[in-house]
């Protein structure tokens, strides 16, 4: 399979992981503020992708996991997200179920339905084709 | 009807060539057999690919005075005829792969040849072998040597498959395995890579209708076809079998699994040949 290659250093994960707190305080400011789409899109722009360190993956999984456990509306949301985000999103849904834990499963599996008839079994194959900029 | 029997384990790839009416076929066995037709039968010539795993795919060059195999040992053999000795030589590409090669592709100049791998890259080479290709003039190929790599695409993320030139030799297209095709425009220093995402399940291989429009199909079993707009970005057009809601019923086959009924109506037309991974 590919080799992988520019991968990020331990000094520079800290700077990634201070983005991700400043990520973190904006999305709730944008959840108080009753806009949780808003809030999705902030969490999964600029996911870590060439990284290997797990602290950064999991910074900006739990930004993400709250974003998405705020969704009430998964109809809604598809209407004003754009099709760029869905590859990255069926990434963290598959991260989300395999946490096991109740109630993320469950938010993530009512998300996956919609998102799989919006994006196509392609979006799945894509997520698990991809071992390189895995979440 | 004529059955050509010779190869011990499956046959991986075949290619027929138009003006000297010579079959050349690959196998899991690691062999490969030139047939020639002499009166009534079909004659095999062995040729010797010095390949310790499978070979899995082959092309005629478009002079047809070479063919490419792809193989398992991440080699690539370049075979050509030589008269004196009245055998098939093979060459091989050992450097670069880093996993098995799944497709082969001639550019029209009969000297750049294009790889697809499981290493998720696609290559492109020279071939140039002395005494069999004429040198250009032109300074683009002059410094090329046998088993040079001209250009390496690292666009997709896992296996690779089905590699094609455009008519012309100026667009590659290749898919992966991850429900994406890939356009490069401008093989050379500086290509023009498009990466076409898409709903369906992964492609497997790929066939330029023109200079403009792709078909591809896999593991949906319904071919799509992809072309590039005037500005040249390639997009996902519609489905081969999709019909217009004006035609009959009784002309087209139904939805399913009829892949082969389209693409043999395509081959009717002489001028395409490729195949259906019809076992999946």
């Amino acid at each position: 399979m590919a080799r992988v290659e520019g991968f990020v250093e331990a000094d520079n994960a800290e700077a990634i992981i201070t983005r991700i707190e400043h990520k973190s305080r904006k999305i709730e400011s944008l959840l108080k503020q009753y806009k949780p789409v808003e809030a999705l899109k902030t969490a999964l722009e600029g996911s870590p992708p060439m990284t290997r360190d797990e602290r950064c993956k999991s910074a900006n999984w739990i930004v993400v996991h709250r974003a998405l456990m705020a969704i009430k509306d998964v109809e809604g949301m598809f209407a004003s997200l754009d099709p760029e985000y869905y590859d990255i999103l069926m990434k963290y849904l598959y991260r989300g179920l395999s946490t096991g834990d109740r109630p993320t499963c469950e938010q993530c599996l009512r998300i996956h339905e919609k998102l799989t008839e919006r994006a196509g079994l392609g979006c799945i194959l894509r997520c698990l084709a991809d071992t390189v900029n895995t979440v | 009807m004529h059955v050509l029997q010779k190869h011990d384990q499956i046959v991986s790839g075949i290619d027929w060539s138009a003006k000297s009416n010579q079959i050349v076929t690959v196998s899991h066995d690691r062999n490969s057999y030139v047939w020639n037709h002499e009166g009534a039968e079909w004659v095999p010539m062995l040729v010797i690919l010095r390949l310790n795993r499978a070979a899995l795919c082959v092309q005629w060059s478009p002079n047809e005075n070479k063919f490419a195999v792809g193989s398992g040992a991440k080699t690539v053999c370049i075979c050509y005829y030589e008269q004196e000795n009245n055998w098939w030589v093979s060459k091989l590409i050992r450097k670069k792969h880093d996993s098995s090669v799944t497709s082969v592709a001639w550019h029209p100049n009969n000297i750049f040849l294009a790889t697809t791998s499981t290493d998720g890259k696609c290559r492109v080479f020279s071939t140039f072998i002395k005494g069999v290709d004429k040198r250009e003039s032109k300074a683009g190929t002059s410094d090329s040597k046998f088993g040079e790599q001209i250009i390496q695409l690292d666009l997709s993320f896992s296996w690779a498959f089905g590699v094609k030139w455009s008519p012309s030799g100026n667009t590659l297209a290749y898919v992966g395995h991850n429900s994406m095709i890939y356009f490069v425009d401008d093989v050379g220093p500086s290509p023009l890579a498009q990466n076409v995402a898409f709903r369906n399940l992964p492609l497997r291989d790929v066939i330029f209708v023109s200079e403009k429009m792709v078909v591809g199909v896999g593991f949906d079993c319904n071919p799509m076809i992809f072309a590039a707009d005037e500005t040249g970005i390639w997009s996902f057009i519609r489905f081969l079998g999709e019909r217009k809601i004006s035609s009959s019923p009784s002309k087209h086959g139904s939805q399913g699994g009829t892949g082969t009924e389209f693409l043999s109506r395509l081959a009717d037309t002489g001028t395409f040949k490729f195949f259906i991974w019809d076992h999946f």
